[in-house]
């Protein structure tokens, strides 16, 4: 299945399939000495929207976290991850509700249950709380809630990167 | 006509148009009142039909019948204690799934139950089918097609409750049945249930063995103190036990979970999806009133256009109102000659029936205005884009207006929390609103500031005024939900509803009853208030002082010192001087005396004492008595004559100006507020609270700010 390397946790490996944005972004990767097609494993990675530590052939690669986000891998295994970190557009399942108390209640009562597919939608303007698509209804919840919600990827949505995409309703 | 009276209660989730079919069932005939005990609003009205009367009430809008909010208890306990002979559960039908949850749960809790599929022009309009015989087998209770904006399926709905009441239809009562392994706990535990006499009696052993297994606490209540708990609490164990070896989960989850299963597998079977369009009118809305740049301030032009709407435009009928109440007042006082009846009608019942009434057009626009962005669903993404900043301060987003209303207004400000479901948000939200400086302070400072400060300090002044006021009230929030509440603001799990033109007659109608709450419950007391403070800034009167003037104008008027007009002159002197005695001397004048000594510490005087206790009548009369104290009659904040006299008193500087200011910025708000305060908040408890905290912090902060400014200017 294809991943953002991103979402990849420690020892996952994957292949680059795909650069999910413009020339700029294929640049960087290239220069940083990453092509499509490289196998690369995760060796570590920092906490939030950290940099990653990937291998390549026994060389370390240090990327950001924004350049991350836009290098596709096919990987083997699911990634782990919870809703907060999926980028705006990809749609996932949930695996798992963590969540505690109240939040645990108000999220299953909403249909938040093992199994349901939803996209995250957007992320509001000053980048809390976030908007998720989920049984056809649009449902907000805080970033710190969504961390609770593990889930799997269903799909990737590509041309996030693409900067004209966003501005083309204008 | 049949003397029965049926009872129809109905339920569904926010956002269902719940509200608009109980507008369309009862027209303007309906009552606001209030759940008992609670501010959670509760309408009712009687209609008649074939005959019957039909009593509906329209329960609030939950989204599951579990007792997380006031609105799901309230629900539940109605459909449980009130046992109403019909439930009519609401639907929005662009929207099965979600909806239907609900619906489950009122199939278990065993409510004789119809479902209004509303919202159903919106079906046919995308041209998806459902098979509603089919879902009417798969559920287990009656559908029927309605839309509440053209007011289809209207007298179906009612033809159903009447031939439900009278017997002549049955509904089939469903069980909806969940997995083997769950079945098999509910069926032991409601056979344990079902010998307990008691408890079979009021309840349904099945609703009790689910609520069980979902662990609600109320229902735990019922049956913890009973005799079979013991055999009870061992099924419970082991559900829990073998939900957790076999499926690593709990009884509740997996309850939850097939209950959705359930829904998803009806709706598959059921319903013909037509293909999605490429992009909704909803989210291409949200495209530009959510997006990351143009959002933000976006929603800042839509708080100001509120603000602006509310003050300014409220401002000149609230200039009309006034001046129709100085005008009744002028034109009764020429008819009454008597001059005491003349001063309780005119100064007192005129002047606070005016009083009252100059906050309706506020609180009329401003509830327009947000009745409008709540049907719309403006209301949700409002909350959506500026949760990050209150979340900070352990606030929900949607407190963000009560607070913004707050500077123009408290009563609007303090009326407006009502939009907050969770309790703790509510009070703190009400408690912060009063340092929201407001725009009847406003002259206070620019008299104090226009007077003490050269014009380019006084604007920066102003701004450190209102500045402090914001911070006060944040560190007020932040205090409040970790010392008192000890709880985090409510969860963000919030539907962002598709946008919709709301009916105009029914924001006509909740504008309206609004302001009916506020006419009806603080109209009286605000009034009687009003005529209260009115008596104690004129009586008692002193006999001495008034034959002292007298003479002294008698003086005057035989003395051939003056001429004619320096004779006026001096009278009108006299007169004004014999004034601002009489207040000295009435009770307000004693209570500002005797509270001379708490306020010396700010460097106040007993006439800034009087002042700033007439000013809890209204901030603005603050200005007015010092007027009347300093023998200047009529005076407003760029009197001359006012400043003159204020630099001309020794006691007065800078350190004591800025004191006045920060004291006024911070101490309780004007009765009518605080009235309204009381009536929103709903215990005494929060309203001594709110006098002592307001009072306390002003009096520290106007205390702290006298001693570092007297460093600097003096």
């Amino acid at each position: 299945m294809i991943s953002r390397i991103s979402y990849c946790g420690t020892d996952q490996k994957g292949k680059i399939v795909d650069i999910d944005g413009g020339i700029g972004a294929v640049e960087n990767i290239r220069s940083l000495g990453l092509e499509i097609g490289d196998e690369v494993t995760v060796r570590s990675r920092q906490n939030g929207r950290g940099k990653i530590h990937v291998v390549k052939n026994g060389t370390e690669i240090l990327i950001g976290h924004e350049l991350s986000t836009k290098i596709l891998v096919e990987c083997v295994e699911q990634p782990k991850i919870t809703l907060d970190k999926i980028k705006v557009g990809d749609a996932v399942k949930v695996v798992k509700m963590g969540a505690k108390g109240d939040i645990r209640y108000r999220l299953l009562d909403m249909g938040l249950v093992k199994g349901v597919k939803l996209k995250v939608v957007r992320v509001a303007p000053l980048g809390d709380p976030m908007e998720v698509f989920i049984n056809g209804f649009y449902l907000s919840l805080r970033i710190e809630e969504a961390a609770n919600i593990d889930v799997e990827i269903v799909k990737i949505h590509k041309g996030n990167g693409h900067s004209k995409k966003r501005w083309g309703l204008f | 006509m049949h003397e029965d009276q049926i009872l129809v209660a109905l339920v569904g989730n926010p956002n269902s148009g719940k509200t608009s079919l109980f507008n369309k069932f009862v027209g303007a005939n309906q009552k606001v009142g209030n759940f008992s005990g609670v501010t959670v609003e509760k309408y009712e009205g009687v209609i008649k039909h074939r005959g019957f009367k039909i009593r509906i009430i329209d329960l609030p809008g939950t989204y599951s019948l579990t007792t997380y909010s006031p609105e799901e208890i309230i629900t539940r306990e109605y459909i449980l204690y009130q046992k109403p002979d019909v439930v009519v559960n609401v639907v929005d039908t662009t929207n099965l799934e979600r909806n239907l949850f609900l619906t489950t749960q009122l199939i278990d809790i065993e409510a004789n139950l119809i479902v209004a599929l509303n919202m159903y022009d919106e079906i046919e309009a995308q041209k998806t089918e459902i098979d509603l015989d089919q879902l009417e087998k798969l559920i287990g209770t009656h559908f029927i097609p309605t839309s509440a904006t053209h007011g289809k399926g209207i007298s179906d709905i009612l033809d159903h409750i009447v031939d439900l009441y009278t017997g002549k239809i049955n509904i089939k009562k469903n069980k909806l049945s969940f997995s083997a392994t769950m079945e098999g706990f509910i069926e032991r535990l409601a056979n344990i249930l079902s010998t307990d006499p008691e408890l079979s009696e009021k309840y349904s052993p099945r609703w009790l063995a689910i609520k069980l297994l979902v662990s609600d606490k109320d229902v735990y209540k019922l049956v913890k103190d009973n005799p079979i708990w013991v055999k009870v609490n061992d099924i419970l164990m082991e559900a829990l036990h073998t939900t957790k070896k076999e499926f690593d989960s709990d009884p509740e989850l997996m309850l939850k979970e097939e209950r959705f299963a359930l829904i998803r597998g009806a709706i598959k079977e059921t319903v013909k999806f037509a293909p999605k369009k490429k992009k909704t009118v909803t989210e291409v809305i949200d495209s530009i009133l959510i997006n990351r740049i143009t959002g933000l301030p976006l929603f800042m032009f839509f708080m100001w256009l509120i603000f602006q709407m509310t003050f300014t435009l409220g401002n000149a009928p609230m200039e009309w109102l006034q001046h129709f109440f100085d005008w009744l007042g002028s034109a009764v006082g020429e008819i009454i000659t008597e001059p005491t009846a003349r001063s309780i009608i005119v100064d007192g019942i005129i002047s606070g029936v005016g009083g009252v009434l100059v906050y309706l057009p506020n609180i009329m626009i401003l509830f327009f205005a947000l009745s409008f962005l709540e049907g719309t669903g403006y209301m949700a993404r409002a909350a959506f884009v500026i949760d990050k900043v209150m979340h900070k301060v352990g606030l929900h987003g949607k407190s963000f207006i009560p607070m913004v209303t707050g500077f123009g207004c408290s009563v609007p400000a303090f009326m407006a929390t009502r939009t907050l479901k969770n309790k703790s948000d509510r009070i703190t939200t009400l408690l912060i609103i009063p340092f929201m400086s407001c725009s009847a302070k406003f002259p206070v400072y620019v008299l104090i500031a226009g007077t003490f400060f050269a014009a380019s300090e006084a604007g920066n002044i102003l701004f450190l005024i209102y500045l402090l006021g914001i911070l006060i009230a944040l560190f007020t929030a932040r205090l409040l939900k970790s010392a008192v509440f000890h709880d985090d603001s409510e969860p963000f799990v919030m539907e962002l509803p598709p946008y919709r033109m709301p009916s105009f007659r029914i924001l006509v109608l909740q504008m309206w009853q609004k302001a009916s709450i506020y006419l009806r419950k603080a109209g009286t007391i605000i009034m009687a208030a009003s005529i209260l403070i009115w008596i104690a800034s004129n009586y008692p009167i002193s006999e001495d002082i008034k034959t002292e003037y007298e003479q002294f104008r008698n003086d005057v008027t035989l003395s051939d010192k003056y001429n004619e007009d320096e004779k006026a002159a001096t009278l009108t002197k006299l007169e004004l001087q014999e004034a601002g005695k009489q207040l000295e001397y009435s009770f307000i004048g004693r209570l500002g005396k005797w509270i001379e000594p708490i306020v010396a510490p700010l460097g106040f005087d007993w006439k800034l004492g009087i002042a700033l206790i007439t000013g809890i009548a209204a901030k603005e009369i603050v200005v007015s008595t010092m007027g009347t104290l300093y023998s200047l009659g009529n005076v407003d904040e760029t009197s001359q004559d006012l400043h003159d006299k204020l630099l001309a008193n020794p006691n007065y500087n800078k350190a004591v100006a800025l004191a006045l200011m920060v004291f006024v910025l911070l101490y309780i708000p004007c009765f009518a507020a605080s009235i309204v305060f009381h009536r929103e908040a709903g215990k005494w408890k929060w309203t001594l609270f709110y006098a002592g905290y307001t009072m306390t912090v002003a009096w520290v902060m106007a205390f702290i700010t006298y001693n570092i400014s007297k460093i600097f200017f003096l």
